[in-house]
């Protein structure tokens, strides 16, 4: 009987101390961004909706029925103790590279040059389980023409890895063509930072 | 002859399986911490550094463990302890004005930070919980779903 008892008490405080990703009641917050900026989210269910725009604002919710409760604010104890392990399990920020060419040419810029080598640096520091290398053009000629334009591009810059000993196995090329710029502009306008590869190594 | 028409057929086959399984591919493993595992279908594989993730999958972790996702425009997501998320959607293909994401968190803790589709298309950013969905302005978050 007595042994029943300690065995119970034991579990109690195990479960107790468990404040790792387990709560009385579900709970969202809202987090900055690494930057330092912070967004906003609406919870909404069958109960009702509630938004939180204030980095480290929380809402706790009972169920899908009942509406989220009015937002406080977490403390750093709580967010670490609710959190701190899934904060932990958070990937690296994907690391981002932008080459820039000379007019009307497959050559380099002289700082991309430079920044092409920082790349191949980082490669090979991080395990990427991909590079992921993407062209894009400015607004001047047609859609698809940009498009395969910026597919040029990109397949260039693999093959620039590719002389340097990089597996072309994980280096895969995309295009945006005119439609993921830099700089919003209309539509005819030339805008050199828009003519630009991107190098991102996951 | 009959043999050589095998072989190429075969050959076909695994080729445009394998083309297949790379259109759908969500993202990539980054974390792993203690028992981690990807069910695809009905096979439970154990998450390994730099795994591709398709959609569909579900992510999955055991007492004590915590897995860690990029997806292909660089969301990142992390799951702690007997934690279940699903990637039920995932287009990006800006070129051709595809995008959206839907992420279901089925049970467990989660941290969510949008990427790409979420600055270009937050509203194509859909969010679901068992106590209710997350819309979204391209930020960062956490969940928690208590045991019920």
């Amino acid at each position: 009987m007595g042994s029943i008892i300690i065995r119970l008490i034991l579990a109690l405080c195990i479960t107790a101390f468990l404040g790792a990703c387990s709560a009385k009641k579900s709970i969202i917050v809202l987090m900055p961004d690494p930057d330092g900026k912070t967004g906003a989210i609406e919870i909404r269910n069958q109960g009702g909706s509630q938004k939180l725009d204030a980095p480290n604002q929380a809402t706790e919710v009972q169920s899908s029925q009942t509406a989220p409760d009015p937002p406080r604010i977490l403390t750093e104890a709580e967010a670490q103790k609710l959190f701190g392990e899934v904060m932990a399990a958070m990937p690296p920020a994907p690391v981002h590279y932008t080459l820039y060419f000379l007019t009307d040419s497959t050559r380099l810029t002289e700082m991309s040059t430079r920044t092409f080598e920082e790349a191949l640096a980082s490669i090979g520091k991080i395990n990427p389980a991909v590079i992921s290398v993407v062209g894009h053009t400015d607004r001047v000629g047609d859609r698809a023409q940009n498009f395969r334009l910026g597919l040029e591009r990109a397949n260039q810059v693999k093959q620039m890895f590719s002389q340097r000993g990089i597996d072309s196995q994980i280096v895969e090329t995309t295009s945006h063509g005119e439609d993921n710029p830099l700089i919003k502009t209309p539509d005819e306008v030339a805008e050199p930072r828009n003519r630009r590869v991107e190098i991102i190594v996951r | 002859m009959f043999k050589s028409f095998c072989l190429i057929l075969v050959l076909s086959l695994a080729f445009s399986i394998t083309a297949q399984a790379a259109d759908d591919i969500a993202g990539y493993v980054k974390t792993v911490k203690g028992e981690a595992s990807i069910l695809r279908g009905k096979t439970l594989i154990p998450a390994q550094i730099n795994q591709k993730i398709s959609t569909s999958d579900v992510l999955k972790t055991g007492a004590d463990s915590s897995l860690g996702v990029t997806l292909r425009d660089d969301t990142m997501i992390a799951l702690g302890s007997n934690s279940e998320v699903v990637i039920s959607e995932f287009d990006y293909s800006p070129a051709e004005g595809k995008m959206g994401l839907f992420t279901k968190l089925l049970k467990g803790c989660v941290e969510f930070a949008s990427g790409i589709i979420g600055k270009l298309a937050p509203e194509k950013v859909k969010f679901s919980t068992p106590v209710g969905d997350i819309g979204l302005r391209g930020t960062r978050f956490a969940v928690l779903i208590a045991e019920p």
